[in-house]
């Protein structure tokens, strides 16, 4: 027990002047709204590093890097590989990736090799490498090949990325990010993640969520295709009748 | 002009959308067919995902059909009796259609079984309408009067047991037949998001001998209530009925038919023949290339579960 104590007073003791930055950020929009002419949205993050609440210090002191983690609603997502057989390719092998982000992009402040190391990266899911590692029923080996492959078709898509001069410092302690959202960017609830690094060590984290989601008519397809799908198929079959109709009656066939 | 289609979940070009609508329309009034076998492929290649395409692409083909059965309902040019029979067990096999899409989906197969299907069915129907209308095409240039085959007459399928009356066509066949034809149609046209106009029409006249003047009105009552009942099913099974990109390709389809009927008038019937076949076969082509050919990339990725 004191020996729990002292290592408790020890470890604030270490921590605190190390711990005596704090992270003030906030975002441009925290909904994004899909219309019918929705075309990919900006989204700017910002915020500014500052003294700890309460610390006696005024200023603080870098160089820091700042790294912008954006993830979107986790999907379980399959990637299939073509071989070829009786003269023609087919997918002969897949690999199930669960509760797979359906977005995911890093903005940061500098490379992120040069700003920490490979442990503290993939610890905190900062590498889109880190979420195709995580265990699976199909084994190690075809885990990591075809996690690679569904990265690089995520970043094909524009659903995956990384981009290492995604964040700009204004000045020594103003930062601000800005990322484009494509429009296959899929609906639902999002977190950007920010993180502050000083001398490979992340000294200050926040978290902030906002949503990408249909609005109005949008929406409301989307809802009554899924919760009302017989009506919805009926609408649909009664529009076709009726624009068929329409196109007689208007050209006189 | 972008648009957002909320079930495919992507933004395409409004224009585009419309555009191929209408010249798939223009395509389908010239020759008369449905033109769910040009859409649906055209479609997918520009990266609709597959199964929003086969599905959205069944409601375009109620709309592109509606406005030519209806005119020839009223010219008479329809037989209800037979067309009941071939939507009763069209819609038969649209639910085996479906049901095997979705089955196909899951297990990641489906484009495969899309591609071959195509292929088989366009190589084969456009091989035997490119034959045909070659050879009326050299008949005629060398001065011999073409005489279509005479329906009434009869073959070994009407032999079959269980005789049904035709009155409209003016046939006394066994029922058997019928319902093959609806319940591969069915099949094939919701797994493929075709109408299947073009294997009916020949069915229709080659294997059941059905009079000219009521095919053509036969087959469009047919093809409307069939991927009617087909567009429900997509709906409430894989729901992947993207309204929207079936409203845009509708409007498009609509209004282009109507010129590429107009324009049809002006083409010999063999030359429109021959000028199908020959789109016919390109489509299947392409699908065989996609087969053969070494993919670009051999991986592919897809949302599994209840997400589309």
């Amino acid at each position: 027990m004191i020996r729990l104590l002292l290592a408790l007073v020890l470890a604030l003791a270490a921590a605190a002047p190390a711990l005596a930055e704090r992270l003030i950020s906030t975002l441009s929009n925290d909904t994004i709204e899909i219309t019918s002419s929705f075309d990919g949205e900006r989204m700017t993050f910002y915020g500014n590093i500052a003294p700890e609440a309460g610390a006696e210090q005024r200023y603080v002191e870098g160089p820091f890097h700042v790294v912008v983690v954006v993830l979107g609603p986790t999907q379980d997502r399959v990637a299939r590989q073509k071989s070829h057989h009786f003269g023609i390719w087919l997918n002969t092998d897949e690999v199930v990736f669960r509760r797979f982000p359906s977005y995911f992009h890093v903005l940061s402040s500098g490379r992120l090799r040069d700003i920490t190391d490979f442990g503290t990266l993939t610890g905190n899911f900062i590498l889109p490498e880190a979420h195709a590692m995580v265990p699976n029923e199909a084994g190690l080996m075809k885990t990591l090949t075809f996690g690679r492959e569904l990265i690089r078709l995520m970043t094909q898509e524009g659903l995956f990325g990384v981009q290492e001069t995604g964040v700009n410092f204004l000045s020594e302690t103003f930062y601000s990010a800005q990322l484009i959202l494509p429009s296959n960017a899929p609906p639902g609830p999002y977190i950007a993640q920010t993180y502050v690094f000083k001398n490979g060590a992340i000294i200050a984290r926040k978290s902030e969520g906002f949503a990408v989601r249909k609005i109005g008519f949008e929406r409301f397809l989307a809802q009554s295709s899924t919760q009302y799908p017989l009506l919805y198929g009926l609408a649909c079959v009664a529009l076709a009748l009726f624009t068929g109709w329409l196109g007689g009656v208007i050209f006189r066939r | 002009m972008q648009i957002y289609l909320p079930i495919a979940e992507l933004s395409v070009n409004l224009f585009f959308l419309v555009g191929i609508g209408g010249a798939v329309g223009f395509l389908s009034g010239l020759f008369g067919v449905g033109g769910g076998f040009l859409l649906t492929p055209l479609l997918i290649f520009s990266g609709v995902p597959t199964s929003v395409a086969v599905a959205s692409v069944t409601g375009q083909v109620v709309a592109a059909s509606t406005s030519g059965a209806l005119s020839h309902y009223r010219r008479g040019g329809v037989d209800l009796h037979l067309a009941m029979y071939l939507v009763l067990s069209g819609v038969l096999g649209a639910f085996g259609g479906v049901a095997a899409f979705s089955l196909l989906r899951n297990a990641g197969q489906l484009d495969l079984v899309i591609a071959l299907g195509f292929l088989v069915l366009l190589g084969f129907v456009g091989i035997l309408m490119l034959q045909e209308s070659v050879r009326a095409l050299l008949k005629q240039r060398r001065g011999i009067v073409v005489r279509e085959r005479l329906p009434n007459q009869h073959n070994w399928i009407h032999g079959l047991p269980m005789r049904v009356r035709f009155k409209k066509s003016r046939l006394y066949i066994s029922v058997l037949p019928v319902l093959a034809i609806g319940l591969f149609i069915g099949f094939v046209g919701s797994l493929l998001g075709i109408g299947g106009g073009f294997i009916m029409v020949p069915a229709l006249v080659y294997l059941l001998r059905v009079p000219g003047n009521v095919v053509i009105g036969t087959s469009l009552a047919q093809v409307v209530a069939m991927m009617g009942a087909t567009t429900i099913l997509h709906a409430v099974q894989s729901q992947s009925v993207d309204i929207l990109l079936a409203f845009c390709l509708m409007v498009g389809g609509v209004a282009g038919a109507q010129f590429g009927a107009a324009a049809g008038k002006h083409l010999r019937g063999e030359q429109l023949r021959g000028l199908l076949a020959l789109l016919v076969l390109a489509v299947a082509i392409r699908f065989g290339l996609s087969l053969v050919l070494t993919p670009a990339d051999i991986f592919s990725m897809a949302v599994v579960g209840g997400a589309r």
